[in-house]
């Protein structure tokens, strides 16, 4: 009889769940004030031979008087090791130098949502805050999500603004500013009582300063003096980013299909794409398994080259993230749920080679990245 | 651009072909948790952290995110 309550219990609870779909991510429960989770999440990243971060983050979002939802968290960011700053060809081919100290870094990072629900409207306004030694960033968004179709299709709207102040640890006398404005529309389709997707666009423009200032390129000519010149990128980045979402859930394997692609490009020549496929597998009440693989492609900045060419170009950057490669990135999840506590622990693998570009033709400079991660988190429901 | 405004149209219609009108009572799936669009916040977060400073691409899913100096 115990057994049959909490199954009638646990079905309502379900009902009201799915009645809030697929506008809020909470569930809803019947007669509660107030219902939110709240979670600490720590990661752990290393690089092979470079840059070791330690994140830990505190999360929490609560419902109540039926109408209101508030999201707010919290994140300390610990960089430290060594970061690639020159790119020389003193030996021939240019490659990726670690010069100077190594570096420590530390990232303060904390933002707030509060969503108003209005019927089938949903208005939503956050807020930003990150500040580290060499950059600051203040933000806003204002987001506005409709029901449609007896809540078989949700549409969204969002505008953002950030002004950033860009820093320097070397050089005391940088204090340049970047300004982005971006535009969101976007659409939750139900496709099926198994199946749902959505699709975003996000538009961003920014102005400002680009500039790496821990960024050189030393190159030396078969005639002629070398050049060391600084990291010079055009003071515009106009982006856009489509994300497209899948879920599908198969009852009879128990599992679940996530799918999740992006496409993106921008006027600095780069087009990328992120394509990720996971498969949630519940192994019985308590115990879920999510094995992912992540594939990532993009081509190089149109100003991008690991040398200093000549004439010298009014923009250059030989910082290999504006080159030409691809990677991989294997990574499995488990996730321990009892009554209202659960734990995950995530373990990741990145391999960033040039050889990973889709279609070949990665950027010869382009130094192989391999790093390990590890996400560990516990959430508490009420 | 126009590639891009072709593919965004071809996946809208092909996506709301495929609809069914889904009843409430007929969502119990979709409110499971392995069918929500995001991770909880606190993997986003790491998630985010871990690849976006190493790839030229970003965004996509929200705005108003901020901006970081991350090497």
């Amino acid at each position: 009889m115990a057994a049959t309550d909490r199954d009638g219990s646990a079905l309502a609870a379900l009902v009201h769940a799915a009645l809030a779909l697929p506008i809020l991510a909470l569930p809803a429960k019947a007669g509660a004030a107030a219902v939110g989770e709240v979670g600490v999440t720590l990661l752990g990243y290393k690089e092979r031979g470079l840059m070791k971060i330690t994140e830990p983050v505190i999360w929490g979002r609560v419902q109540f008087a039926e109408v209101w939802e508030v999201q707010a968290s919290a994140a300390v960011d610990i960089i430290t090791g060594a970061s690639p700053q020159l790119v020389s060809n003193a030996l021939g081919k240019p490659v990726q130098t670690i010069t100077g100290a190594s570096i420590s870094d530390r990232r303060n990072t904390g933002d707030l949502k509060v969503t108003r629900r209005f019927g089938d409207l949903a208005l939503s306004a956050s807020r930003t805050l990150s500040k580290e030694e060499d950059y600051h960033s203040k933000a806003f968004g204002l987001e506005a999500r409709l029901d449609l179709n007896q809540r078989n299709t949700t549409i969204a709207a969002g505008y953002g603004k950030s002004n950033d102040r860009i820093l320097s640890a070397d050089d005391p006398n940088l204090n340049e500013r970047r300004d982005t404005r971006e535009y969101l529309a976007g659409v939750t389709q139900v496709i099926s009582p198994t199946s749902l997707v959505q699709s975003t666009i996000t538009w961003a423009r920014g102005t400002g300063w680009y500039n790496d200032p821990y960024k050189l390129t030393f190159t030396f000519f078969d005639a002629g003096l070398p050049i060391l010149a600084p990291d010079r990128r055009p003071d515009h980045r106009d982006t856009l980013a489509w994300l497209t979402r899948y879920r599908a859930h198969f009852p009879a394997a128990h599992g679940t299909l996530q799918a999740d692609y992006r496409f993106y490009r921008d006027d600095w020549g780069i087009r990328a794409h992120t394509l990720e496929v996971a498969w949630q597998q519940e192994l019985n009440e308590r115990w879920a398994l999510r094995p992912a693989l992540r594939y990532y492609t993009q081509d190089a900045a149109d100003f991008y080259s690991p040398t200093v060419p000549r004439p010298q170009p009014p923009v250059q950057s030989s910082d290999q993230r504006l080159g030409a490669w691809g990677g991989v990135s294997p990574s499995l999840r488990a996730t321990w749920r009892l009554d209202r506590l659960t734990l995950e622990a995530t373990l990741g693998y990145v391999h960033n080679a040039r050889n990973l570009r889709f279609g070949g033709g990665g950027a010869d400079a382009f130094e192989t990245l391999r790093a390990w991660y590890g996400i560990v988190g516990a959430t508490h429901s009420f | 651009m126009k590639r891009t405004r072709f593919a965004i149209l071809l996946v809208a219609a092909a996506t709301l072909a495929g609809c069914v009108a889904v009843q409430p009572y007929q969502r119990g799936y979709l409110a499971r948790e392995d069918m929500a669009l995001e991770a909880n916040p606190g993997t986003m977060k790491a998630l985010e952290k871990t690849y976006s400073a190493k790839e030229a691409a970003s965004g996509g899913a929200s705005v108003g995110g901020g901006g970081c100096g991350c090497n």
